[in-house]
């Protein structure tokens, strides 16, 4: 019963979660950037204002935690191909340059924060690897045709 | 009756094989050099969902990244992928040698055990043990991109042994309940 009761609004927080925030972006790696963006860094908590008011903190904490989760496993298993798709979609839907955050993706490597903390640490070396060979096939690509840049 | 080059050719395939069980049993130790991947504690890791082995294995990214006619995204590519292989061996081996600890301090507690479900246990581990080792070398030594089959293989047949570990379980349990009832 009492497990029921919880299960609800968490649900819920997760069905409202993925119409109202996370279908406006453009791609799962948005996707991902976005969610990882609401863990707090210490204790790896989701924070959403919106959704914690409409259902319970814990609640929405958990809906994002989810979301967090099933997106990670969904990038980490396309083909690089698919994730170079993906990383260009990101790329060109992003305000900032492409070259600049290409620039800064490489150097930095954010992208490894971006993954969830329950996950497999193969599955986890695999999304980093092909992030890292997807974005060196783009800067190939762009150095290969500079009229794109 | 076997002549004497026969036998020392046995002799070797036997000692060749238990070098490569025991590099199997040893990859759960061994973390590939380059991963960049925290070491979780060993016995704590989320299971891997069965469909990444194939993934990891697999070499349609290798034919996508053969399309840029790049030799250095190739050599990335080819030095990438063996360190994720090597992790996925690694995590593999110790999660079959943590199913069969498990496995054997129940059978040590339990009073009833079947001689030929231990036999085939124990047939399947050495098996997979094996495998295991020529996965890790074979990796090593040419990439994993050929030997998609086996690790699908190893797999499988390193989640039956847990399933099969979890079935023994649940049967001692429920024996232990009925004895723990009549008496």
């Amino acid at each position: 019963m009492q497990s029921s009761v919880k299960l609800v609004p968490v649900q819920a927080a997760y069905d409202d979660l993925l119409q109202r925030s996370l279908s406006k972006l453009s791609g799962d790696l948005a996707r991902l950037v976005y969610l990882a963006s609401t863990r707090d860094y210490n204790t790896g908590t989701y924070h959403h204002d919106g959704l914690a008011a409409r259902y319970r903190a814990d609640a929405a904490s958990e809906a994002m935690e989810i979301a967090h989760r099933q997106v990670f496993y969904r990038l980490a298993a396309c083909s690089l191909e698919e994730l170079v798709g993906e990383l260009e979609l990101y790329l060109n839907s992003s305000r900032e340059c492409p070259t600049d955050v290409l620039r800064v993706w490489q150097k930095l490597e954010p992208y490894r924060i971006a993954i969830p903390v329950e996950v497999n640490p193969a599955v986890a070396r695999l999304f980093l690897s092909n992030v890292r060979l997807a974005l060196a096939i783009w800067r190939f690509r762009q150095k290969q045709t500079p009229a794109h840049q | 009756m076997i002549g004497v080059p026969t036998a020392l050719l046995i002799g070797f395939l036997l000692l060749l094989l238990l070098l490569l069980a025991a590099r199997g049993m040893a990859a759960a130790r061994d973390l590939p050099s380059g991963s960049d991947t925290p070491l979780l504690d060993a016995l704590e890791f989320a299971p891997c969902p069965p469909e990444f082995a194939s993934r990891i294995f697999s070499p349609e990214d290798s034919k996508f990244v053969s399309t840029t006619k790049s030799p250095q995204l190739a050599k990335l590519f080819r030095s990438e992928r063996k360190i994720v292989a090597l992790l996925w061996v690694q995590q593999t081996s110790t999660a079959i040698q943590r199913t069969m600890r498990e496995h054997v301090q129940i059978a040590r507690a339990s009073e009833d055990l079947e001689f030929a479900t231990e036999v085939k246990l124990l047939l399947l581990y050495a098996e997979l043990m094996l495998i295991c080792g020529v996965l890790f070398v074979a990796i090593q030594s040419a990439g994993p991109l050929w030997l998609r089959g086996l690790a699908i293989y190893a797999d499988a047949h390193s989640q039956r042994l847990a399933q099969v570990e979890q079935s023994f379980k649940a049967a001692t349990a429920a024996r232990e309940l009925h004895g723990a009832g009549v008496s």
